[in-house]
């Protein structure tokens, strides 16, 4: 079977000359579940961009990541785009349409979709993320908690078998926090999650990245990892406090 | 999952609608009828000749009417119309300039101040989200369609921003000079423009990462 998603020895540098990733390689099986760690400015934004073909600016005609054994060429470019679902820090950035509904539909009407099945695709998905009835809210209404549940109703829309998930809790409250992670436990998707919220990772994650100056630093159980005062000091993060409740081989126990 | 904040304001009409009163006969119409209304009677305020003053003057009675029977406050009105005087003038100026004979300036003004009472009457009564779907539905160019609601979704966000900007400048400014207030207000207004500039290219990409072409 091939990996969801193979990173090999990606490298990037933004224009204005800042080396953001360098050597990056790692790969993921279909169904897997991964938080990339990393102190601000790791690289963990770029990565994640990397892998729904955002960056580079131009597809490299070698393909360092390939998306179910696909290396993303300017041709494929769509097709990734609607396999990768990539759902952004901010997101006043990713709701740029006028309602609930337009948004959700914003994906699935540029695949083609006829109107009714655009409809019934947008019915589904905001039931599954909990916002059933509010597809008519003006977007700059809605709270920061539905904000982030409409920015992944659009995601699921188009039906991607990857989610790129950046920083998906970082401005939500605890109540918010809870349903997010609720929410993104019951997706069937091959999810990578960049993230501070090391509960999150805990609850979630079996496995674990760790970024630090575009380079990947560690990479394995989310447990031991996290667990590793040293290695979490070293790279601006730090052993979570939810760790000390957990039995090492039921970290789904944690709460 | 009831975390939703309830817009308490009871003047807005309904959800993304900013700006819209709510409970008068003119919100109820439907939209299309509507825009093709200030359609005519801007194209009619621009074609009318300029000595049939009385018909200026009735039409500025009816629009102001059509405003109370809105709802809509006069004060807002007036400050909408105050926010737009500066194009009246420019406009007016332009005319008493032209190179082929002054035209009566007071003319120009009204025959403006008139038609952006109408526009502002529309904005008012009819949430943008429905004037798009009626230009989508009379096949306005897509690009165009995009390019208002993409500019009505994010004139909030800015907004709110230039306030936050605006407040954190108040927070820490210890000194009334004058200049100071200047210099300090083309700096935030310059961050805002970099600030819009680099939100539209996230805008951009998080469109092109749901399949924009």
């Amino acid at each position: 079977m091939n990996p969801a998603v193979e990173v090999t020895s990606l490298g990037y540098c933004y224009p204005d000359g800042t080396e953001a990733l360098c050597g990056v390689s790692f790969s993921l099986m279909p169904g897997a579940c991964v938080g990339l760690l990393g102190p601000n400015g790791s690289g963990k934004s770029t990565l994640l961009r990397h892998l729904n073909g955002l960056l580079p600016e131009k597809p490299p005609a070698d393909g360092n990541v390939r998306i179910h054994g696909e290396a993303i060429t300017a041709e494929n470019l769509p097709s990734i785009r609607r396999r990768v679902g990539l759902l952004f820090q901010n997101p006043d950035d990713q709701l740029f349409c006028p309602t609930v509904e337009e948004d959700v539909a914003f994906g699935p009407r540029q695949l083609g979709l006829s109107e009714a099945a655009v409809a019934a695709r947008v019915q589904t998905v905001l039931v599954q993320v909990g916002l059933a009835g509010q597809d008519r809210r003006a977007t700059h209404h809605l709270s920061q908690g539905e904000k982030r549940r409409a920015c992944l109703a659009g995601v699921l829309a188009c039906e991607a078998s990857i989610l790129a998930l950046d920083e998906p809790t970082s401005d939500l409250d605890p109540r918010g926090r809870r349903e997010f992670k609720a929410l993104l436990r019951q997706i069937d998707a091959t999810k990578v999650i960049a993230t501070h919220d090391l509960e999150l990772v805990v609850e979630l994650c079996a496995r674990s990245i760790v970024l630090d100056h575009g380079r990947v630093v560690a990479d394995g159980a989310t447990l031991e990892l996290l667990g590793n005062e040293e290695l979490m000091l070293a790279h601006g993060l730090e052993r979570p406090h939810i760790l000390q409740h957990v039995h090492p081989h039921h970290p789904h126990e944690a709460h | 999952m009831s975390d939703a904040p309830q817009d308490r304001n009871p003047m807005r009409a309904k959800p993304g609608s900013r700006g819209v009163f709510a409970g008068g006969p003119l919100q109820r119409l439907p939209a299309a009828l509507k825009l093709s209304a200030a359609l005519v009677i801007i194209v009619g305020t621009v074609l009318l000749p300029v000595d049939w003053i009385g018909c200026l003057a009735g039409e500025g009675l009816a629009l102001m009417l059509a405003a109370v029977v809105s709802r809509i406050p006069f004060l807002i009105l007036i400050r909408r119309l105050a926010m737009l005087l500066p194009f009246v003038f420019g406009v007016a100026l332009a005319g008493m300039l032209n190179p082929g004979g002054g035209l009566d300036w007071r003319i120009i003004a009204a025959k403006s101040t008139l038609c952006l009472l109408t526009v502002i009457l529309l904005s008012h009564t009819t949430p943008l989200g429905e004037v798009i779907r009626v230009l989508q539905r009379l096949r306005v160019p897509g690009l165009l369609v995009t390019t208002m609601a993409l500019m009505h979704r994010y004139l909030f966000v800015l907004a709110d921003e230039a306030g936050h900007m605006r407040r954190a400048r108040a927070s820490r400014t210890f000194t009334r000079g004058r200049r100071f207030a200047w210099s300090a207000l083309a700096t935030v207004l310059s961050r805002l423009f970099i600030r819009a500039s680099e939100r539209a290219e996230r805008i951009y990409d998080a469109m092109c990462a749901r399949g924009w072409k």
